[in-house]
């Protein structure tokens, strides 16, 4: 059972780090923030940001694996549209580890001040 | 949102007392564990130099346990310490930093990122080389 546990853990934070290694790209952001708004085609990603569609359809691939978009079809066109769950993963990510450290120093707080009271410990 | 976590806190202690609680095991054990679990002495290893090991063994209520396993990349006390834990979400790097704010208090700043990028910071410093290939001489052990 715990072994399980441990198996999906680690796959979770293998795509985890697929989301993160996609997002450390400033364009790749920029995109992603551009279809926060809304659907885009290739096309339309590529304009603001003054690059070829070609590199804009490698921007998209690495999004794409992180599965943090989609690409759908309307007619012939395939815009891309965000999949939010990735960024909800990664955002809890975020959180989990900020609470670890914000715990840890509660706790080594208390320990500062046993320690600088002068109490004996004598655990 | 680049996989990157900044905690800041600061506490009522010099530099030198927080380094070492963050390095030494008998500290260590009295505020390490997430809450909880703990983090008994005996399964905490800290070998205090570039490419050493530091693990602690968190154990929960239930007996059961989980190993953090990293190795410090840097060790500068009281200023500054690096781990990198490699078996965790590609690789992630940690950074403390202990600064003297003069009143008696210490600043300390955990800053986390993955290794890709950490890779990337490192190489606009001097001075990381030989820590960082010992990591790599490291990482290629693991590989094997």
């Amino acid at each position: 059972m715990v072994v399980c546990t441990v198996a999906i853990v680690i796959v979770i934070e293998d795509e985890l780090s697929l989301v993160f290694s996609a997002l450390a790209d400033p364009t790749r952001r920029a995109i992603v923030t551009r279809l926060a708004t809304g659907a885009a085609t290739v096309n339309q990603l590529a304009e603001p940001f003054a690059l070829t569609q070609q590199a804009v359809s490698k921007h998209l691939k690495v999004l794409e694996r992180a599965r943090l978009i989609r690409r759908t079809r309307v007619g012939k066109a395939r815009p891309c549209v965000l999949d939010a769950d990735r960024l909800h993963d990664a955002a809890g990510w975020i959180e989990r580890h900020r609470q670890l450290w914000a715990d840890r120093h509660d706790r080594l707080e208390a320990h500062l001040h046993t320690l600088l009271r002068g109490e004996s410990d004598d655990r | 949102m680049t996989g990157e976590l900044t905690y800041r806190r600061v506490h009522r202690a010099s530099p030198e007392l927080l380094f070492d609680c963050m390095t030494d095991p008998e500290h260590l054990a009295h505020f390490w564990g997430p809450a909880g679990t703990s983090t008994p002495v005996d399964g905490i290893v800290v070998d205090l130099r570039p490419g050493g090991k530091f693990e602690t063994t968190m154990v929960d209520a239930d007996g059961g346990g989980y190993t953090m396993r990293a190795v410090y990349v840097e060790i500068d006390r009281p200023h500054r310490l690096v781990w990198i834990e490699s078996d965790v979400e590609g690789g992630m790097r940690t950074t403390i930093t202990f600064t003297d704010r003069g009143d008696g208090h210490t600043e300390v700043i955990t800053h986390q990122t993955n290794v890709p990028e950490a890779y990337l910071s490192a190489e606009a410093r001097a001075g990381f080389a030989t820590s960082l290939d010992r990591f790599d001489a490291y990482l290629a052990g693991l590989a094997r």
